[in-house]
């Protein structure tokens, strides 16, 4: 009886279609709208993907707003990075009242992207931006340095020029 | 108003029937645009964006400097909407393969009787009882002449409907046989024994409307169970309504009862073989067959070409319509051909819905609910009906 009961008064099949209906007007009031401010579905390698704020992408290297590295060489990421992978040379002549870097090399092949170094860094100099396209054809190019013609420490990397919405938060 | 001669009329039946592929060929590959895209909603992803898929070829060529420039292809700025001519384009397209041991002559008819067979039914549909327009008087022959809102509004036509739509399944068993293969076989079998199945039950269902109107007729049908009644016919019908649904889902095969063409079983059921044109007229007659399942369930339960939503038509019709303005009279108490196909689509978009929710039944669930379950139920629809009828109307 209760067997019948069930089939007779289909409520699952009820359930299961207030579940797509919901999943279907999400998708419909939002996809392609650009006043929405959170897509369930964007349109990814077109459109720039937005990834959320604590989003931990490729390290990166700040200036400041007169265009100058805010690092200061106080070598606490490269201490507290567990793999190593930044190697920091300070300049020894005084240009500004702290040091400024001449190399700031980064490992991207061995980086576990902990964001160890950004919470470690006293002068918010450092980031992990939202860069997750990776990827590259040399396996030299995953070594950033501050002057690479590829890409650098300061900037993402044109992999990625139409796939990160670019923000900095 | 002159009565029309017989070639006056014969033309305005090749009017109307042009009429009705129009609707036809313009609702179908909306439906399978609305496929793509409300399925895709449905599961969470965008549905077709573009019909720009390589470098190469037609879309290519449209898009070969977008592609170069690194840009967005040009089409999928449009959110797809090629795709409906895509659609229909690669069914024309594509090459037609003839298997070697088929039987050519049956192989060639069965799409022919399967898709004749789903837009004949269309005869007797009536869009809109009476006029559906009048000829303006500069046309030659039938000018000034009354367009009527079916092909044929005969007295039997919902026979004719129900008896129509079950040669279809002549199309399907015939193409399965045709093919001399296993799988499209099978498929074919399955078919022929869902559609026997649940046909029973369906017609069961659409016969408590009959019960309720008194009439065969499918402008009368309609009429009567849109005003003749104080609500519409889907609330004394509720379990009618659901059932008739349900059977339509499985004789046009549609997801939760696709035996036919389970594509995990039987490769691709009974159109295994077919390729080109003839794969695409079973295709047509398949969203065709939806369309008048659609247009069933539009015009008997939930009141046809009238307006005005959730019943009540018939006590406004009654009690407010003296008190109205012309305008709104027009608009919320007479019959028009636009509400219908606007319950048609929405009919449309509950199968696909229905197909983006609900997996497929298992064969042997399929033929115990149309047997245990939709068959005693719908008899005692019916006496619900018949109650109904005595007691209310």
């Amino acid at each position: 009886m209760h067997k019948f009961l069930k089939t007779l008064i289909p409520f699952d099949i009820a359930k299961g279609m207030l579940i797509t209906g919901k999943h279907f007007s999400k998708v419909f009031f939002s996809a392609n709208r650009r006043k929405v401010p959170f897509h369930v579905v964007s349109e990814y390698p077109e459109v720039p993907a937005k990834m959320q704020p604590r989003f931990r992408g490729r390290l990166q290297l700040l200036r400041d707003e007169a265009g100058e590295i805010k690092c200061v060489c106080c070598m606490a990421c490269e201490k507290i990075c567990p793999t190593q992978v930044i190697t920091i040379e300070s300049d020894k002549k005084e240009v500004r009242k702290t040091k400024l870097p001449t190399r700031y090399d980064f490992e991207m092949e061995r980086c576990i992207f902990c964001e160890f170094c950004v919470e470690s860094c006293g002068f918010d100099s450092i980031i992990l931006n939202h860069q997750f396209e990776l990827a590259v054809y040399n396996r030299e190019d995953m070594s950033i340095a501050m002057d690479g013609k590829f890409q650098n420490m300061f900037g993402i990397s044109p992999v990625a020029k139409y796939s990160v919405a670019d923000e900095k938060d | 108003m002159p009565t029309p001669t017989l070639t006056q009329s014969v033309l305005i039946a090749i009017l109307q029937a042009i009429l009705v592929v129009v609707f036809i060929f313009v609702i179908v590959p909306l439906t399978l645009f609305a496929e793509r895209k409300v399925l895709g909603y449905l599961q969470q992803r965008l549905g077709a964006t573009r019909i720009a898929g390589t470098l190469t070829g037609l879309s290519g060529f449209l898009n070969r400097n977008m592609w170069k420039m690194g840009k967005i292809p040009m089409l999928s700025y449009w959110r797809g909407i090629p795709m409906l001519v895509g659609d229909v384009l690669k069914m024309i397209l594509k090459e037609d393969i003839l298997p070697t041991k088929a039987d050519k002559f049956v192989f060639f008819i069965a799409p022919a009787i399967s898709f004749v067979a789903s837009v004949v039914v269309f005869a007797a549909i009536s869009f809109v009882p009476g006029t559906l327009f009048t000829l303006p008087q500069w046309v030659p022959v039938i000018g000034g002449l009354p367009v009527a809102g079916a092909v044929g509004d005969v007295n039997v036509g919902l026979l004719w409907i129900l008896g129509i739509a079950s040669v279809g399944v002549y199309g399907i068993v015939l193409a399965g046989w045709a093919s001399n293969s296993k799988y499209p076989l099978l498929g074919g079998l399955r078919s022929g024994a869902q559609i026997v199945s649940y046909e029973v039950p369906l017609t069961l269902s659409l016969l408590a409307p009959v019960v309720m109107s008194g009439s065969l007729q499918f402008s009368e049908l309609s009429r009567s169970m849109a005003v003749g009644l104080p609500i519409w016919g889907i609330v004394p019908q509720f379990f009618g309504f659901f059932i008739y649904l349900t059977c339509g889902f499985a004789e046009t095969n549609r997801m939760p009862f696709d035996m036919p063409e389970a594509e995990n079983e039987l490769v691709a059921g009974f159109h295994t073989e077919y390729s080109g044109m003839k794969f695409g007229f079973f295709y047509l007659a398949e969203y065709i067959n939806m369309t008048v399942v659609a247009a069933i369930a539009s015009a008997f339960f939930l009141g046809g070409p009238w307006l005005l939503p959730f019943g009540l038509q018939g006590l406004f019709n009654h009690f407010l319509s003296p008190h109205l303005p012309a305008l709104l009279v027009t608009f919320l108490c007479e019959p028009h051909a636009i509400f219908f196909v606007g319950k048609i689509i929405l009919l449309l978009f509950v199968y696909i819905w229905v197909r983006g929710t609900i997996p497929r039944y298992r064969y042997d669930q399929v033929m115990a609910v149309a047997w245990k379950y939709f068959i005693p139920l719908t008899l005692v629809n019916l006496m619900l009906a018949a109650l109904v009828r005595y007691f209310a109307v």
